[in-house]
């Protein structure tokens, strides 16, 4: 237990780096990505858990970064989309995206790329169905979803 | 260097997809400046009310806030697309609940939103009008009382509330109807409909030690930002410099003004940095949204299917602001008479004013309505005469020598094969009928046409030192991919691979005019003015060339992968010896530049009679047909669509995947349209502004198997034959769904969104 | 300045209630912090139940009952095969709440404290006849679910108390469907349905029916129910059951649909979730 003052310091380890950083209980795991860390691949599209465009992987896992407080983060291990790769290299599934048309405006692209990774881990070959539903909470408002599936079946190379 | 092939036609990745994939992509919350404050925005409570005063001592005892502005800060300067009749925030009064009263600026986001709210504004409440009804009744309040003495960019035909009355008709619509075997008759309506761009809108604007404004912002024109900024401020335009980053998607949200205005202000008076996002709700309350219509519409046919006669009525519900509402009035007339030779047609409309956010552009501009009624009717005829539906529209459809209704001659018509294809591709011969247990199945179609073009567009290229190329069209890319696109049409036309021309970022300091990207423009408009200037370039390169062979320019000419050839022989020279020559030795560096405005005359006064059309040089046409396989639950009355098919006539395909992206992305906007999606008002209020309320589908909502089908019927004007395809697409989603719902079901919806409780009512009325 | 508390035990969490009357308690953290977000909640402190790992887990007990720690993510709920039979409507009710990043945060005892009646869990578990375990400063108790969704938002939790499991009565030889009518995937219910029906020989031995998301809490009608035991569950007793219900019902006019249509649509869902469990219940025999 913690913070007699309210304002405390967090260790988060974001994509295998050690930051400490000052939350108010209140302050989400998104803000500080954001706003402290300089980490805008996740990005705030509704605040309310909706739409998707700030999930990040917490313990290999989707969440929503604007719903969690980055205090309760502590001691797990975050992954952003800036996370997945280092330098100018894709993974598989950011490549498929690139090669079966899946990114239009991109703001949903972070999100849908990083929840299609933990699918591909859980379940290295998923169907259409299966990429549906593991993407059914990313809203896209630009692709109509289908080059997203797409995309994710392929990274998985089933078909 | 890999051999070249032809760069148009080819599904090339989007030249910023890797920035996107790796989240690296900079959309306006991503910037940041140098000692940069946040703004915040209150907000009017009251749809309709007097502003007595302000208090904002309490929000400036807040720490860390730097500056308030209410409308007691503003002179009065009014901007808008055709009518201007919108200032940056209220001033005098309010006119819809959500309408900026006040403005903050503060070291942090929170801080700013915080002392927002603690902003005191006395308000006298006036009687509201909140729908076009209420707006039109008699001694009704007006929500303008100056609507006469606003400048306006048209002839405008206005009274009261009403801001925009058109008429537009062809042929002899009574006598027509008198010889008709067939007529029907009824009355639809539709909802607004929530833009969801997934980035909500923001801007950044700095001023620098000069006094110039340096503005960032969401947007879909750089060059509308600064009319728009400039004429809603009273600043020169040469003062403004309006850039912009990554933009999370527009759709017609994006266009005009949403808060630019604001954050210059701010900007200008703290002379810090100063970012404001809209919250999600805020993006709901206060940019725009899609038009509510109600349609009045009758059609009639000769007994061997024949379409004789139309006439429509639209009344649409215009919000606060006249935006882009006179547009699409006037375009939703001009397409209400669909893609169908249809002699005698008669269409009036009006949009008024009511106190609520304003509507404005949103893909479809007034198509996607009027095209629920209409195709909703060819389908009735088709049924009481017995005819296939899809056969009653080959029949009808337009041919390619027929002009447009008004008269705008037509040089490229895909329709009928659109028609052909969605037949064979869906198996509309063979459907098949009720399958499972509680599922009614049910097949639907819907065809329709939609213009690309209008106003005007400039693109410059330049040959860089070493042989490579920079374009710039001032034309932003919204993630729909014309960065891309209009690579490619400089790429081919240029004889090099698109890794050797770079697309500049639209700037209003450094790039040609561009109206914006809007009205499925770019790939059409844009790329003319791409191809026009790629082709001066390469008359310059070929010029030089035969300067340095020494021979005559006719016997020079571009070769595949960047080479000057001699004709009819082996000698070559590469772009770069050419590049080097002009930038060092002679002639000087290559730039070629290509300006233009859409100029084909939408209204022949020979046969049609228009009224207050906004516009007078519309575009071309793009076509379209739509066959979706619906299955409605027996017990709830959801309808949800299986399968879908759409073939569009796009002239050319520059980038098929592209090209397939914005049909297959139409469709499930359409499908939301259709289906799900509604703005709901509780009086002024605004029930639902939020993701949690507003339904937008999902991956699992839409069809997997959405079959894109491309027709290519070229343009003649076009680049490389090109037309466009950013909205046309989504037209046919609302009509082909209620058609196929009658065929699954029996019944007819004449109102938007067909929801499960819709459904299942006109079902159990049926029964 | 929002505090932030982390427990690492039950005790401990009730001693951070008793210290810091005015906390808000935060499980998956997927409601409040949207509210917190939202400015609808800004509380002085927030207890974390996420180290609590007592919390976490399903384990069947050898009575037949499974306990489901009030800590255990939807994600888990939904996945566990053991929850069968009549207990299956818990795991068929997981299975449909929001979207799976959603189901990775949020908790059966976050979700059932915040007592939304549009919500997945409280019809599903007034059909299962779960029980709630709560603990408070005054220690703890199981509260009956029918009893503890009271209102609107609205549980019978005491301030600071909190739930610590929920715990189903077996039910091996009954079957379970849920009907959850949506607008889109993963939104809040218009209608749900929740039925436990159980067969023996062609006659109805055990039914439970609860409806959700249309009015302040979940309606079921036990007396209703007990007509059509013993009984084939025909048609016809089926729609007396289902009328019953709908008359029972108080919903509300909404964005998602209006009251008419959920009086409308319930009994047509329940007739079809009824015959959902029974074709599940006699393939199982």
């Amino acid at each position: 237990m913690r913070g007699d003052e309210g304002m405390t310091t967090v260790a988060l380890r974001i994509n295998g780096v050690e930051h400490s950083v000052a939350a108010d209980g209140r302050r989400t795991l998104l803000e500080v990505l954001r706003d402290e860390l300089g980490l805008t691949g996740a990005k705030r599209g509704c605040n309310q858990g909706v739409c998707g465009a700030c999930t990040v992987l917490l313990d290999g896992r989707p969440v929503r970064a604007c719903l969690s407080l980055a205090a309760a983060c502590a001691g797990h291990e975050i992954t952003t989309v800036e996370g997945l790769t280092e330098g100018n290299e894709l993974t598989p599934v950011q490549q498929a995206f690139v090669e079966h048309g899946a990114v239009q405006c991109g703001f949903c692209t972070p999100g849908m790329v990083l929840t299609a990774t933990a699918l591909l881990k859980e379940n290295p070959k998923p169907n259409v169905a299966e990429v549906r539903t593991a993407l059914s909470g990313n809203l896209c408002r630009c692709s109509g979803y289908r080059k997203i599936v797409d995309a994710v079946v392929a990274a998985g190379g089933a078909r | 260097m890999s051999p070249y092939k032809n760069q148009v036609g080819q599904s090339i990745p989007k030249v910023d997809v890797r920035e996107k994939v790796t989240g690296r992509a900079a959309y306006i919350a991503d910037l940041s400046r140098p000692g940069m404050l946040h703004g915040a925005v209150l907000q009017s409570p009251y749809a309709h009310a007097r502003i007595k005063g302000y208090d904002t001592s309490k929000a400036l005892a807040v720490p860390g806030v730097r500056c308030v502005l209410t409308g007691a800060d503003f002179t009065e300067h009014f901007m808008g697309a055709f009518i201007k009749d919108e200032g940056p925030i209220a001033i005098g009064k309010v006119r819809y609940v959500g309408e900026p009263v006040a403005v903050v600026a503060a070291d942090d986001e929170r801080t700013a939103r915080r002392a927002a709210r603690l902003i005191e504004v006395e308000y006298e409440e006036l009687p509201a009008v909140l729908t076009p009804e209420e707006a039109l009744a008699p001694g009704a309040p007006l929500v303008h009382e100056d609507l006469a003495s606003y400048v306006k960019v048209f002839d405008a035909k206005f009274e009261g509330n009403a801001f925009s009355c058109t008429d537009l008709s062809e042929g002899d619509v009574d006598k027509a109807f008198a010889e008709c075997d067939v007529v029907v008759e009824g009355t639809y309506e539709t909802q607004a409909q929530y833009h969801l761009s997934l980035e909500p809108c923001g801007a950044l604007a700095e001023v620098d030690a000069n006094g110039r404004v340096h503005l960032w912002s969401a947007n879909q024109s750089v060059f509308r930002v600064q009319a728009n900024v400039c004429e809603s401020l009273g600043l020169p335009m040469s003062k403004l410099h309006s850039m912009t980053p990554k933009v999370g998607a527009g759709f017609g949200n994006k266009m005009e003004a949403h808060i630019q205005p604001l954050v210059v202000a701010l900007a200008l008076k703290v002379q810090r940095p100063v970012k404001m996002i809209l919250s999600r709700e805020e993006d709901f309350e206060m940019v725009r949204a899609r038009h509510p219509f109600k349609i009045r519409i009758r059609t009639g046919a000769r007994k061997d299917g024949t379409l004789l006669a139309r006439e429509v009525e639209t009344l649409l519900d215009g919000g606060a602001y006249a935006d882009d509402s006179p547009g699409v009035l006037g375009y939703s007339l001009l397409m209400a008479r669909g893609p169908y030779t249809i002699p005698n047609t008669r269409c009036f409309g009006r949009v008024v004013y009511t106190n609520k956010m304003r509507f404005g552009a949103f893909r479809g501009f007034g198509n996607g309505q009027v095209a629920f009624a209409g195709e909703q009717q060819i389908d009735e005829i088709a049924h009481r005469l017995g005819i296939d539906p899809l056969e009653m529209r080959l029949r009808n459809a337009m041919r390619i020598e027929e002009p447009w209704f008004g008269g705008q001659q037509v040089n490229s018509n895909g329709l009928a094969e659109c028609l052909e294809k969605v037949r064979e591709k869906s198996g509309w011969g063979r459907r098949a009928r009720p399958s499972r247990p509680g599922v009614k199945v049910g097949y639907g179609v819907a065809a329709c046409a939609h213009i690309s073009g209008l106003l005007a567009t400039s693109a410059i290229v330049r040959m860089l030192e070493d042989g490579s190329f920079v374009l710039s069209t001032g034309a932003t890319d919204i993630g729909q991919g014309s960065d891309t696109v209009l690579t490619q049409i400089c790429a081919d036309a240029l004889k090099v691979t698109v890794d050797n021309v770079v697309c500049a970022t639209p700037d209003t300091d450094g790039s040609p005019y561009n109206w914006g990207t809007t009205a499925s423009r770019v790939t059409y408009t844009t790329g003319r003015a791409v191809a026009g200037a790629a082709e001066d370039v390469g008359r310059q390169i070929k010029e030089a060339a035969a300067k340095m062979l020494n021979c005559p320019v006719g016997d020079v000419e571009l070769r595949d992968g960047g080479f000057i050839g001699v004709k009819g022989s082996n000698t070559t020279l590469p772009y770069a010896a050419v590049a080097g020559f002009t930038h060092w030795a002679s002639g000087g560096p290559i730039v070629g530049s290509k300006s233009l405005i859409y100029d084909a005359p939408t209204i022949d006064p020979r046969r049609a009679v228009a009224i207050g059309l906004p516009f007078t040089r519309i575009g071309v046409f793009s076509f379209n047909a739509l066959v979706v396989e619906v299955e409605i639950d027996e017990v709830t009355g959801k309808a949800t669509v299986a399968r879908a098919w759409s073939a569009v006539d796009v002239g050319k395909a520059i980038n098929p995947r592209l090209v397939e992206g914005q049909i297959e992305g139409g469709i499930v906007q359409g499908l939301g349209f259709a289906l799900t999606e509604e703005m709901v008002w509780d009086g002024g209020r605004l029930a639902n502004p939020t993701l949690m309320d507003y339904k937008a589908p999902g991956a699992v909502d839409v069809p997997y198997e959405i079959n894109s089908i491309i027709v290519e019927h070229p343009e003649p004007d076009g680049p490389f034959g090109a037309k466009g395809v950013g909205e046309i697409s989504l037209v046919s989603v609302p009509a082909a769904v209620a058609n196929a719902i009658f065929d699954a079901a029996g019944v007819r919806l004449h109102k938007l969104p067909m929801t499960p409780e819709r459904v299942l009512t006109a079902m159990l009325g049926a029964d | 300045m929002t505090l932030f508390l982390e427990p690492r035990t039950v005790a401990e969490a009730v001693a951070c209630f008793r210290d810091h009357p005015e906390a808000r308690c935060m499980s998956g953290g997927a409601t409040l912090v949207a509210m917190m977000n939202a400015g609808l909640a800004d509380p002085p402190a927030v207890v974390s139940l996420r180290r609590i790992a007592e919390l976490v887990g399903i384990a069947p007990a050898a009575d037949g009952w499974t306990k489901i720690g009030g800590m255990t993510p939807h994600r888990v709920t939904a996945a566990e095969t053991r929850l069968a039979g009549g207990q299956a409507i818990v795991r068929l009710a997981a299975g449909r709440i929001a979207n799976p990043p959603v189901r990775n945060m949020g908790t059966i005892g976050g979700s059932i404290s915040f007592s939304d009646p549009a919500a997945d869990y409280p019809a599903a578990l007034v059909a299962a006849d779960a029980e709630i375990e709560v603990v408070g400063s005054g220690g703890g108790r199981r509260i009956a679910a029918q009893d503890f969704f009271v209102d609107w938002y609205t549980t019978a939790l005491e301030p600071g108390e909190i739930v610590v499991a929920v715990h189903l009565p077996p039910a091996p030889r009954a079957a379970a469907a849920y009907e959850k009518l949506v607008k889109t995937e993963g939104d809040m219910g218009i209608a749900t349905v929740a039925a436990v029906v159980e067969m023996d020989r062609g006659a109805c031995s055990d039914l439970r029916v609860a409806v959700g998301a249309c009015g302040p809490h979940p309606v079921r009608l036990r007396e209703s129910e007990s007509d059509l035991i013993g009984g084939r569950l025909d048609a016809d007793a089926v729609a007396r059951l289902a009328s019953r219900l709908a008359e029972a019902l108080d919903p509300v006019d909404d964005v998602r649909a209006s009251s008419d249509y959920r009086r409308k649509v319930v009994p047509r869902m329940v007739a079809r979730a009824i015959a959902t469990a029974r074709a599940r219940a006699e393939g199982e025999q």
